[in-house]
């Protein structure tokens, strides 16, 4: 397969950008990005989408002009982001989130990476933090419920498409992994609070957990790692608030 | 100090001093408990002697807690811990009861792996490690990395007295860098884990595979009720929140106060001892600033109320004991509901007590389930207190007491043990409910050694016998006893042939009212009984005689019950038993109503001096077997004058089965010196008597012994039980209705020879019952009716022999076949009838524990007169 001659992009960023091509999306890579990397996400896509979940199927991994690119199915219709930036009720735009997030949690896939190595490795990776609060996360995380909900760890409305029929798909499977799903919650909550802002996320919270029957306290108790995890992926302009989230203590 | 060992490092350092730490134990555990109390004295006291030292190293680390409370806690941990354990005995055997022959032996555990919490760093190490020594375990410390130097130094302390009081090195030892890696691995590989800390560790310390006394988090919730002392109250809650600013897991965390009134008092005295009132914005700055996202936040933990207020923006005066904000909701959303590791408390009003209950349920429920409650209340409010109680799902309840020193025990309550682990039950998810102590480091060993059971040797208190006694020994009812009124129970056949007219004549003599019942049928129903009763209700005896056979004894003995007690029912009654004495069901005393008299015409059942009772419910044709010494009758009078007319047939079914039961109590597994002579007694006199009797009726010596021997067999049998003879027999009287004492005689030999295997498949239980030896038993008992033989063997066999002469000459006969059961109904009923027979409740006194299938092939040898298999396993 290859790129069109001019296409269209959804998303262009300093690491990777994703272009419309008519019958199938294609996602290209920064020069540096691990074939690794690459693998494990088309990987990850193909996983899902064989769990009979809505993920998009994987056409053709390939490296043209030395940059990595997935190309996959495309899924007709908007996003949610789309959706709420046209005005829609972002609690009918949320429950719709909601919705394909339960069931996708809900799925099988045995071979997906462990949530919680994954989650540690990162966490480990933040040097700036100091060495007893990487601790006392860790034993946070270590202490989480063992559980086997695939969590596609990236869950917010720029990844949720809706067609016309109201079908919904979820795209950019980059990040999935099983276990907790109160871990793969507090990503979202995380997630939107950063990018809608924090009445937005309480509304998702709410609408999840009722919709779940979780208790809030299962969610937030995930937060602090989540936010330590997120600081892994070096994104300046969250720094401060991500840190505000993590320096809280156990309860002895 | 002596060797330095190489420090734990990585997982291959932590195995390899796990290892050695091993040996070091093992050679801990050979101490005796004076090394060990020698040993504990010394290290409490030099973790006494650092207390200051410790505190202030605890406060620069952590930079949490205050100082002065640091050092009344490592006092505590010391003092305290010491104080408790001194006298208790940890080593070897802790306790001992020579009559049960029961010992309870102590041994260590191994390796504990404890983990250590940056609020109370030195004290826990102490604590911990005192518990540890007095038990004879090694301790490996996981340290907070926050707090690991002050830790580690209270823990190296601790372990250089232990070891100059003769300790073995390396008894207590510490990772110096603590990583989540290390801490995993030291908890598989410990034997116990002692994890005190946040639910994260503790959820780790679960899941290690390793058992765990983790105890988890508190959410303490104080209620102060219109009745409490507020001045009480609320200084002992400033007290307690304030101490080691707040750090305390039993802290308090919220107070509700009942009542407009109180509340104002309460406020007011807040308020005069120097705590603040969040008020407007206050109260949301510091609440942001203290909670986040539902977790506490780690820059506030420990710190000085002030320091809380400048960090949230608030200011207040430098000297301000407790932030105080005053909130409705106690739902999660809330911070304040939440524990706060710090002087911040929550204040809520409540409008009742009931209301305030409310609340502190749902802030328990929220990360503090199992751990601490408290109540301030006029003591003299029991109901209000119970209430409390009941209500609260947390392990301690402390009454006018402040939580912190309250809930670690000891220094407001001096039966509540000193402890900084403190079990939350599994409300808490814990495995653990009260505070821990030595007691949960021992492995107990429980040393019991072979008891014998207590047996009893149980009969009426009054047995009557000889020709002629009966008019005699109802006199004692009129003279001696004043009886008004008597009710006689007795069946048809007696009643129309004038065998109650002596004792109606008697009665009449002395001025006591009587009236009979005598339908009882056969096989006494509980139809017939009810009918009984109800006239025995109507007529109120105080004394009841029981006249006739099995039947009309068994008859009378459950009317006596109904009678007694209406509201016992059949089905509890009659539940089987594996020990008469355990059963599960408590029958109640006789007597208040009536005294009860069983006069026997038949010599067999020996029902006038046994405790049981055997009832048919005829529309379900259930029977219930009811067994219990309540049923014993009062008085028994044997009078031959009442047997001399019994016909051939009864006298022949009767008298082999007195010999059953002398037989079977005999070699029973409760058989004791006391039945013995009484069953060899019985058996003797069937063998010299029962054929005269046969012969001739009218031979009243015969039938006197014989009367004898069937109350003999009664007493033997009453007190030793039966066996599976008997088991056997009711089920062929149940199935083919053939005559209770011939359905014994039929297979009795059979199932002798059965008993006798010296290598049964399986022998009875009963401590008593020591191997099999039913054989010796046989001959014993066949030595003394007359058999000789050169052994135990011969003797056996001729024995066999004059059992069969004495069957062959009252006309017993040889096979259930020719009892006239058909063959096709006896196959079709077999595997019901063998399956029904070891469920009887006779067969548990058996010598021989049956298959089911060994009852199937002797019936089947009994019916067919099969050869007798050797019945060896």
């Amino acid at each position: 397969m290859e790129l069109p001659n001019e296409p269209k992009a959804f998303v262009k960023r300093h690491n990777k950008s994703v272009y419309d091509c008519g019958d199938f999306v294609a996602k290209e890579f920064a020069e540096d990005k691990p074939a690794s990397d690459v693998f494990n996400e088309a990987l990850n896509d193909a996983r899902a989408n064989e769990a009979g979940l809505p993920a998009p199927a994987v056409l053709e991994v390939s490296c043209p002009d030395g940059r990595w690119t997935i190309f996959t199915e495309r899924f007709p219709g908007h996003s949610l982001r789309t959706q709420l930036k046209e005005g829609a009720d972002p609690k009918e735009v949320l429950t719709k989130l909601v919705k394909l997030q339960l069931k996708v949690q809900s799925a099988s896939a045995p071979l997906l990476n462990r949530q919680k190595d994954k989650l540690a490795r990162m966490i480990d990776s933040v040097k700036e933090l100091d060495p007893s609060t990487r601790y006392e996360l860790q034993v946070r995380l270590d202490g989480l419920r063992n559980a086997e909900n695939v969590c596609h760890g990236d869950v917010n409305p720029s990844n949720v498409i809706e067609d016309e029929e109201g079908n919904l798909y979820l795209v950019d499977w980059a990040h999935a992994t099983r276990g907790n799903a109160a871990c793969d919650v507090a990503m979202t909550y995380m997630l939107l609070t950063m990018r809608d802002g924090k009445e937005v996320a309480d509304l998702y919270l709410d609408l999840y957990s009722k919709a779940a029957d979780m208790p809030k306290q299962e969610v937030m108790n995930c937060l602090p790692i989540v936010a330590a995890a997120e600081l892994a992926r070096d994104r300046e302009d969250d720094k401060d608030f991500l840190m505000s989230w993590i320096d809280v203590a156990d309860y002895q | 100090m002596a060797k330095t060992p190489k420090p734990i490092d990585s997982v291959e350092a932590l195995q390899e001093r796990i290892a050695s730490m091993r040996a070091a134990q093992a050679e801990f555990a050979t101490f005796t408990q004076e090394q060990v109390d020698k040993i504990f004295y010394e290290a409490a006291m030099a973790a006494n002697k650092a207390r200051i030292p410790l505190a202030k190293m605890a406060v620069t680390e952590t930079g949490m807690g205050v100082m002065e409370d640091k050092v009344i806690k490592n006092h505590y941990a010391s003092e305290y811990i010491y104080n408790k354990y001194k006298s208790m005995k940890t080593c070897d055997v802790i306790e001992e009861d020579d009559a049960f022959g029961f010992k309870k032996v102590a041994e260590p555990m191994g390796i504990v792996a404890a983990v250590i919490p940056t609020t109370n760093p030195t004290s826990t190490a102490i604590y911990k490690c005192l518990l540890c020594l007095k038990t004879r375990n090694a301790i490996l410390i996981s340290p907070h990395p926050r707090a690991k130097d002050c830790t580690i130094a209270a823990a190296q302390l601790v372990l250089d007295a232990a070891v100059k009081a003769g300790a073995p090195e390396g008894i207590i030892d510490w990772i110096p860098a603590p990583s989540l890696e290390l801490t995993n691995e030291l908890m598989r590989s410990a034997d116990i884990i002692l994890a005190t800390g946040g639910p994260g560790m503790v959820q780790a310390a679960y899941s290690s595979g390793k058992p765990a006394l983790g105890v988890g988090p508190g959410n303490t919730p104080v209620i102060i009720d219109d009745t409490a002392d507020v001045r009480l109250a609320v200084n002992s809650i400033i007290h307690s929140k304030t101490f080691d600013n707040g750090m305390i897991c039993a802290s308090e965390q919220s107070v509700t106060v009942v009542g407009d009134k109180t509340y104002k008092a309460a406020k007011a005295e807040f308020e005069a001892r120097g705590c603040y009132f969040l008020k407007g914005d206050e109260l949301d700055k510091v609440r942001k600033t203290v909670i986040i996202n539902g977790s506490v936040n780690a820059k506030i933990v420990g710190q000085r109320a002030a320091k809380i207020a400048e960090i949230a923006g608030v200011t207040v005066p430098a000297s301000t004991k407790v932030l105080i904000g005053e909130v409705t909701s106690v739902d999660p959303s809330e911070e304040f509901a939440h524990e706060k590791l710090s002087p911040v408390l929550a204040m809520y009003k409540a409008k009742d007590f009931d209301d305030a209950l409310a609340k502190a349920e749902r802030l328990v429920a929220d990360g503090g389930y199992g751990h601490t409650s408290s109540l301030y209340i006029d003591v003299r409010e029991k109901e209000k207190m119970a209430k409390h109680a009941k209500a609260m799902k947390t392990c301690r309840i402390l009454i006018n007491t402040p939580s912190s020193q309250g809930g670690i025990g000891d220094l407001y309550n001096f039966r509540l043990a000193p402890a900084l682990t403190l079990g939350c039950g599994s409300w808490g998810g814990n495995s653990v409910s009260g505070n821990v102590g030595p007691e949960h480091l021992i492995n107990v060993k429980s040393v019991a050694e072979r008891r014998e059971n207590m047996l009893w040797f149980r009969t009426p208190e009054k047995v009557y016998f000889k020709k002629g006694c009966m008019p005699v020994a109802l006199d004692e009812l009129g003279t001696i006893m004043h009886k008004k009124r008597a009710f006689i129970v007795t069946d048809q056949f007696l009643y129309k042939n004038g065998f109650t007219q002596p004792i109606e004549a008697k009665l009449d003599e002395m001025g006591i009212v009587h009236s009979s019942f005598w339908n009882v049928a056969p096989d006494p129903t509980l139809q017939s009984a009810e009918e009984g009763v109800a006239q025995l209700r109507a007529f109120e005896p105080d004394v009841i005689i029981a006249m006739g056979g099995g039947s009309a004894m068994d008859c009378a003995k459950i009317m006596w019950m109904m009678y007694e007690h209406p509201e016992e029912d059949f089905e509890d009654m009659s539940m089987d038993f594996m020990d008469i004495r355990k059963r599960v069901h408590t029958f109640p005393e006789m007597g208040a109503k009536s005294y009860f008299v069983a006069i026997p015409t038949s010599s067999g059942t020996g029902s006038e001096v046994t405790p049981f009772a055997i009832i048919t419910d005829a529309d379900t044709g259930v029977k219930w077997p009811i067994a219990d010494y309540a049923l014993l009758p009062n008085m028994a009078i044997v009078d031959t004058d009442n047997m001399m007319s019994q016909p051939k047939g009864l006298t022949s079914a009767s008298g082999v089965d007195v010999l059953t039961h002398c037989l079977e109590a005999f070699v029973s597994i409760m058989h004791s010196d006391y039945t013995d002579g009484i069953a060899l007694r019985g058996m003797k006199l069937v063998f010299d008597y029962l054929p005269r009797a046969y012969d001739d009726g009218s031979d009243v010596e015969a039938r006197d012994r014989m009367a004898n021997a069937s109350c003999l067999g009664g007493l033997a049998f009453a007190n030793a039980f039966l066996g599976v003879n008997h088991s056997m027999a009711h089920k062929l009287g149940a199935f083919h209705h053939i005559p209770h004492g011939l359905a014994n005689a039929v297979i009795l030999k059979r199932v002798m020879r059965y008993n006798a295997a010296e290598r049964p498949t399986k022998m009875g239980t009963f401590s008593q019952y020591g191997y099999p030896h039913a054989l010796a038993r046989y001959a014993e008992a066949g030595r003394f009716c007359g058999a000789t033989g050169k052994d135990d063997r011969e003797v056996f066999e001729n024995f066999l022999d004059m059992i069969q002469d004495l069957f062959d000459h009252v006309g017993v006969k040889k096979t259930i076949a020719e009892y006239g059961v058909d063959e096709k109904y006896f196959l079709e009923t077999l595997d019901e009838m063998s399956e029904q027979a070891f469920n009887d409740q006779c067969t548990g006194a058996n010598p021989r524990y049956p298959l089911v299938s060994e009852i199937r092939e002797l019936y089947m040898d009994a019916y067919y007169d099969r050869e007798p298999s050797s019945y060896e396993d």
